[in-house]
């Protein structure tokens, strides 16, 4: 038949931005900060395996110690250099969920302004402490972004985590996990297989997340 | 003077991996060799019998449109409109009270087998063509795209989203009625195109939402072919199963194509 074949055009991924909130505050010294750093490459390591996510899954990341700042704006995995995190300073949380908050809605806009997809964002924070800065306000607004489905939001506490705040500023229905000692590797590759369900999720599909066998939820 | 149409869906790749089977359905029929009315449904990757219910929402609708067909009151129904085409309202009202026909043959099926209605939760496309005039209703994603005479190709709506990638509405929702998307459009069609999401990605500019003409008019001339049976049959399908189109898209694929000959 003298007919050809559909040509197809070529669209942007959808993608999948997930906002990593690091605790680089003094009391992370050390191993921990040094496990965090190995399990940043993990997560990388393990993205990568999938083709598929690796063009979808798009991090950035925001660390509060002396001050909350953006040390990774958005990039695909493949774009991503795993950093060498150093500690300093306080816990200034609340400023931290506050810019990951704005900076979520700006790369939202962006992907809208350039007809990109996007699933629902995660926002991951990791601390090993309590926040030195007033938080009511900034777990206020995490709250209610949730509620509205505007965002997923995880805790993760390490060590001497103050888990009560944590519970606080964390959705009702995803109370914050207690890392079991330092396996932040098991935790990032447990963020990894997350990430290619639902970078790979179909219309109207809820994902079910696989097993967290690197924490406890605390009740 | 007559329509020449074809149906097919393909399997995706995410699904045969998953064993899963294809959960998108797409049919047609034609009436008085002139009206042809055309439905595609895409059921939801979570819902568990939702090829059921795919199948099940496409074959009510078409039915609808025979027993209208066949009906003696069809001089009220349809006839009226045949013409000079249905109004917007008289297309609303048409689409609604087919809608629920296929929602309420959705819930008996749900009944007999014991599950919920929600296990056939399906999105759905339908339209109606005349040689003078085209209305089509939308709930949940997917596109129709179709070409008027000495036009460009068009999508008739922006497929009905969540604002995430992963969200859309289904029929069974309770909201699916009201988010019904139905239009009118009183001009010659020559080519309609309906399909599922699948497709989506590859056959519309997702920036502006314009329809990929190099994507269309192949498949437009492939039904301008005089070609019948199976070489006609394994064109779309070696299409629908390619390579090329898989390494793409890893979901469910159909098309549902239209093609008017005015000779």
């Amino acid at each position: 038949m003298p007919v050809g074949l559909p040509e197809f055009v070529e669209n942007p991924e959808n993608r999948c931005p997930v906002i990593l909130l690091l605790d680089t505050s003094g009391s992370m010294s050390g191993q921990p900060i040094q496990e965090l750093n190995r399990g940043l490459a993990a997560f990388k390591e393990d993205v990568l395996k999938d083709s598929q996510a690796s063009l979808s899954v798009e991090v950035a990341m925001i660390t509060f110690g002396s001050i909350a700042k953006l040390i990774q704006d958005f990039v695909t995995i493949d774009q991503f250099t795993p950093p060498v995190l150093e500690v300093d300073g306080l816990t200034p949380m609340g400023a931290a969920i506050e810019y990951a908050l704005d900076f979520l809605e700006n790369r939202k806009q962006t992907y809208k302004d350039n007809g990109i997809l996007y699933y629902r964002p995660w926002v991951f924070l990791i601390t090993d402490g309590a926040p030195t800065d007033s938080w009511d306000s900034a777990a206020q607004r995490l709250r209610e972004a949730e509620a509205q489905s505007r965002l997923s939001f995880f805790a993760v506490g390490v060590k001497d985590a103050d888990m009560n705040i944590l519970k606080q500023i964390s959705p009702p229905e995803r109370p914050p996990v207690m890392l079991n000692g330092l396996d932040f590797r098991e935790m990032f590759v447990w963020l990894s297989a997350s990430m290619k369900r639902v970078s790979s999720g179909k219309v109207g599909q809820a994902v079910a997340l696989p097993a967290m066998g690197w924490g406890q939820i605390s009740s | 003077m007559n329509w020449k149409a074809i149906a097919r869906s393909a399997i995706g790749t995410s699904h045969e991996n998953q064993g899963i089977v294809c959960q998108d359905y797409g049919d047609y029929r034609i009436f008085q060799d002139v009206i042809i009315v055309g439905a595609v449904a895409d059921g939801a990757g979570s819902a568990k019998h939702s090829d059921v219910g795919a199948k099940l929402a496409v074959e009510t609708v078409l039915k609808c449109f025979s027993d209208i067909n066949e009906s003696p009151q069809k001089e009220e129904e349809l006839e009226p409109g045949y013409s000079k085409g249905l109004s917007k309202e008289e297309a609303d009202k048409l689409f609604a009270t087919i809608v629920k026909k296929a929602i309420a043959k959705l819930h008996e099926q749900a009944a007999k087998e014991n599950y919920s209605v929600n296990d056939l939760a399906c999105t759905l496309l339908v339209f109606l063509a005349t040689p003078d005039w085209f209305a089509a209703m939308q709930i949940g994603d997917g596109f129709i795209v179709m070409r008027s005479q000495e036009s460009e190709y068009q999508l008739l709506f922006q497929p009905d989203k969540g604002e995430f990638a992963n969200e859309t509405t289904f029929i069974t929702s309770a909201n699916a009625v009201k988010e019904m998307q139905v239009k009118v459009i009183s001009e010659k069609q020559e080519f309609i195109c309906a399909s599922t999401d699948g497709l989506e990605k590859v056959a519309i500019r997702l920036s502006d939402w314009e329809p990929f003409s190099p994507f269309f008019k192949p498949l437009e001339e492939y039904l301008h072919e005089p070609v019948t049976g199976e070489e006609k049959d394994k064109y779309l399908m070696e299409f629908l199963n390619s390579e090329r189109l898989n390494s793409r898209t890893d979901d469910d694929k159909t098309l549902l194509l239209c093609f008017f000959d005015r000779e």
